[in-house]
């Protein structure tokens, strides 16, 4: 017994000092002398490489590296994390030195509203929500006039017309990208039907990580004759698109819609490309790259910020040239939201 | 003499039993699809899908069983099943999935080992060391997934690039004609071809290994002497010790052998479902797995059956864009208590009768006034069934008779 204790107790004293190796080489990161601006940078839970969302703000976050020479520094939210493990990671990042401060995602939300007060020389920029204070800038998107342009695009390219939607986590800020889809679909072609799966219920952050649930509800919807289904579920998103590869893909009529991110030239997802004829473009990399060159320019952004179709904060992407079939039907549209003859209303109506 | 020839009878009646159970089963179930008309309820899609659900599930469930046996309450099956993706996602995405399978086992059996050490060696009580391990899973993997993935094309801090997959088997001259015999209509026939024709659809490689492990469980826990042995100290360690069974070893034997299949279940959800590690793929799985173990009363049998449902419920819910499926299920729900009425007649228990029977009419008249479930149903159903299945059958589960009890040589407790 005793021979037990020893042996487990050097494996434990070794175990520390492989951790305190591992982190030593973030340390010996030096503090430069040039008053170079740090980004400060935390992302939701999924971080970069999620191939959507957070991967949006990291284009912007490195558009200004190489625009300005900023220096960054990322971490990223868990699953189970509540609003006191994300107002600490702000704090830790704003007392730093960070400023920007940037957080993705509405999760921050009560944290920012916490931490934003206690360093005022610092400006904050949320995606996604509205946080009252005079040095936040709230970054908010009309997701669902995008989500609009590209449901006119499902309907014009679904031959069945069936048409499906998959959405995270059941929560307002989803359902708004679900009502624009619902419009824009209907708009074009008033007799299609619209399957609805979400993955979780608000609170349960697995919705967002969950690609082979997804995976399974577009079988269940390509089995009732759905054609193009357009996701926005985060990470759950893969499994769509690992449906219809599945199914077929576009060789056989199936198309996938991407969010947030241009999916069709995003690296994680290669193998599926020739599947996804569109994406709806949320600009949070046009977001955060404004936040960062308003303090870099010194007149930072704050207040309510809303990325809309007019202002370029959304749109969709026409990176995959078989979008060029329907893209006259979806710009006739985006004018038509543009010059305010059509409202695309961000709520379901049931 | 006259004990054997009891005990197989009671097999023959078991067997008969259990063939009168399944068929009236299958008859409900079409039944159900005809009178509710959906025909999800047992098309290929369904078991298909209901089939992938149901294996990383069953996985933890027989790692649960094997620890279980031995005498050790194993809640730390969640913590060995995120080890297990970490591990699949880890070699998988560098070496290819084989490799991923192999580090899948590897890291949960480390993760079984210190849970082991823990709890065999230093008598730590079960709950809490199970606790811990689901804790340490988290962290563990949290932490060396940013190291790992974080640099890396297509990965991220949370996500591994993606997996090679691994081979999977559709045969389509067997499958697809009974997909034609189920689009027929037939009572029961028509179920029965739906439901084969799942199981010739898309079978992933692992799947078949999770059936053989199943198997293989069942005949060296119950037809060998190791398995006697590994059992007897999961009932009584004491006897077993003056017997000559070396008790910490076989608990050892256990234990890494459900740390095994707990990081299999892992693998399964990395490699074979999602295509990736993701943080938090594992959504409590290793949880679900210990109520499916329950529910199979600790035998690799009844345990895969537990699964099985639970499975297809879940995988019912996520293809019913509309509701419809859930309203079958409702119907089903309704049948069930109702024939259990029935029986409970016989048996001259009134207030069962009148309790069964009104919670039967109750749903029956929910289902008649409805015509789709809400969303929020839908999402609860599968964990909502496992909770009432596991309520009405715990009376007649009988666990190890040492099960979580701490074991120390030579001392009484």
């Amino acid at each position: 017994m005793r021979r037990v204790i020893k042996i487990a107790s050097v494996l434990f004293a070794g175990s520390l000092v492989l951790a305190a190796c591992s982190s030593s080489d973030e340390a010996a990161v030096e503090e430069n002398a040039a008053p170079v601006v740090k980004v400060g940078l935390a992302y939701d839970s999924g971080g970069r490489g999620d191939g959507t969302f957070n991967d949006a703000a990291a284009a912007g976050v490195d558009r200004a590296v190489a625009e300005f020479g900023v220096e960054v520094n990322e971490v990223e939210a868990a699953d189970a994390d509540g609003t006191p493990e994300r107002a600490e990671r702000l704090r830790l990042l704003a007392s730093e030195g960070y400023n920007p401060v940037i957080a993705v995602g509405f999760a921050y939300s009560d944290a920012l509203a916490e931490v934003a007060p206690e360093f005022p020389d610092t400006t904050f920029a949320i995606v996604d929500s509205v946080v009252d204070a005079p040095n936040v800038g709230s970054l908010i998107f009309a997701a669902e006039q995008g989500s609009f342009l590209v449901g006119t695009i499902a309907a014009s390219a679904s031959k069945s017309g069936k048409v499906g939607f998959i959405g995270g986590m059941e929560i307002d800020l989803i359902k708004a990208f679900q009502a624009g889809f619902e419009q824009g679909v209907k708009a074009v072609n008033p007799a299609a039907t619209i399957s609805v799966a979400y993955m979780g219920p608000a609170g349960d952050n697995s919705a967002w990580n969950a690609p082979d649930r997804a995976k399974t509800a577009v079988e269940g919807m390509i089995d009732k004759g759905v054609d193009i289904v357009y996701a926005a579920a985060g990470g759950s998103g893969l499994g769509m698109h690992q449906a219809i590869a599945a199914a077929g893909g576009s060789a056989k009529g199936y198309w996938g819609i991407g969010v947030d991110s241009d999916e069709y030239v995003l690296p994680a997802r290669a193998e599926f490309k020739e599947n996804i004829v569109t994406s709806m473009l949320k600009r949070v990399d046009t977001a955060v790259f404004d936040v960062i060159a308003g303090v870099v320019n010194g007149s930072p952004l704050t207040g309510i910020q809303n990325f809309d179709l007019s202002r370029g904060g959304v749109g969709y992407s026409s990176s995959n040239p078989v979008v060029s079939a329907f893209a006259s039907v979806a710009d006739g549209y985006a004018e038509k939201i543009k010059n305010g003859e059509i409202t695309v209303s961000s709520t379901l109506t049931e | 003499m006259t004990g054997m020839i009891s005990i197989a009878r009671g097999n023959y009646s078991r067997r008969v039993k259990l063939f009168v159970i399944l068929v009236s089963a299958l008859a409900l179930l079409s039944f159900v699809r005809i009178w509710s008309d959906v025909f999800d309820l047992t098309s290929r899609g369904t078991i298909s899908a209901a089939i992938g659900l149901a294996v990383p599930i069953g996985l933890a469930g027989l790692g649960g069983l094997w620890s279980e046996r031995s005498g050790v309450v194993n809640i730390g099956l969640d913590g060995m099943m995120i080890l297990g993706t970490f591990g699949a996602g880890w070699l998988g995405w560098q070496h290819g999935p084989w490799m991923g399978l192999l580090g899948a086992c590897l890291f949960g059996a480390a993760g079984a080992l210190v849970f082991g050490l823990a709890t065999i060696t230093f008598g730590v009580d079960q709950i809490i060391a199970g606790t811990a391990m689901n804790i340490l899973g988290v962290g563990f993997a949290q932490f060396f997934a940013n190291l790992a993935f974080s640099k890396v094309p297509g990965g991220g801090e949370t996500q591994s690039p993606s997996i090679p997959a691994l081979p999977a088997f559709s045969v389509e001259q067997i499958s697809d004609p009974l997909v034609a015999i189920h689009d027929k209509n037939i009572f029961i026939v028509s179920d029965l071809a739906g439901i084969l024709s799942g199981f010739f659809y898309r079978l992933s490689i692992l799947t078949i290994l999770a059936a053989t492990l199943f198997i293989l469980t069942s005949y060296v826990l119950w037809r060998t002497s190791f398995g006697l042995r590994l059992r007897s100290v999961g009932e009584n360690p004491k006897a077993a010790d003056s017997l000559g069974v070396n008790v910490y070893r076989y608990k050892y034997i256990a234990v890494t052998m459900s740390g095994v299949l707990a990081g299999l279940g892992g693998a399964f959800l990395a490699i074979a479902a999602s295509g990736v590690y993701r943080e938090g793929q594992v959504a409590g799985r290793g949880f679900i797995g210990l109520a499916t173990m329950i529910f199979g009363n600790w035998r690799p049998g009844g345990t895969a059956i537990g699964a099985g449902i639970f499975g297809y419920i879940d995988a019912l819910q996520l293809r019913d864009s509309d509701g419809t499926s859930l309203r079958a299920m409702v119907l089903l729900g309704a049948l069930i208590l109702i024939g259990l009425a029935i029986l409970a007649i016989k048996k001259n228990k009134y207030q069962t009768v009148f309790g069964l029977g009104l919670a039967g009419a109750v749903l029956v008249s929910w289902f008649l006034m409805t015509t789709a479930l809400p969303k929020e149903v839908a999402l609860v159903a599968p964990y909502l069934a496992t909770l009432l299945v596991l309520a009405f059958a715990s009376q007649r589960l009988r666990p190890p008779a040492a099960d979580g009890v701490p074991y120390r040589k030579g001392e009484d407790r």
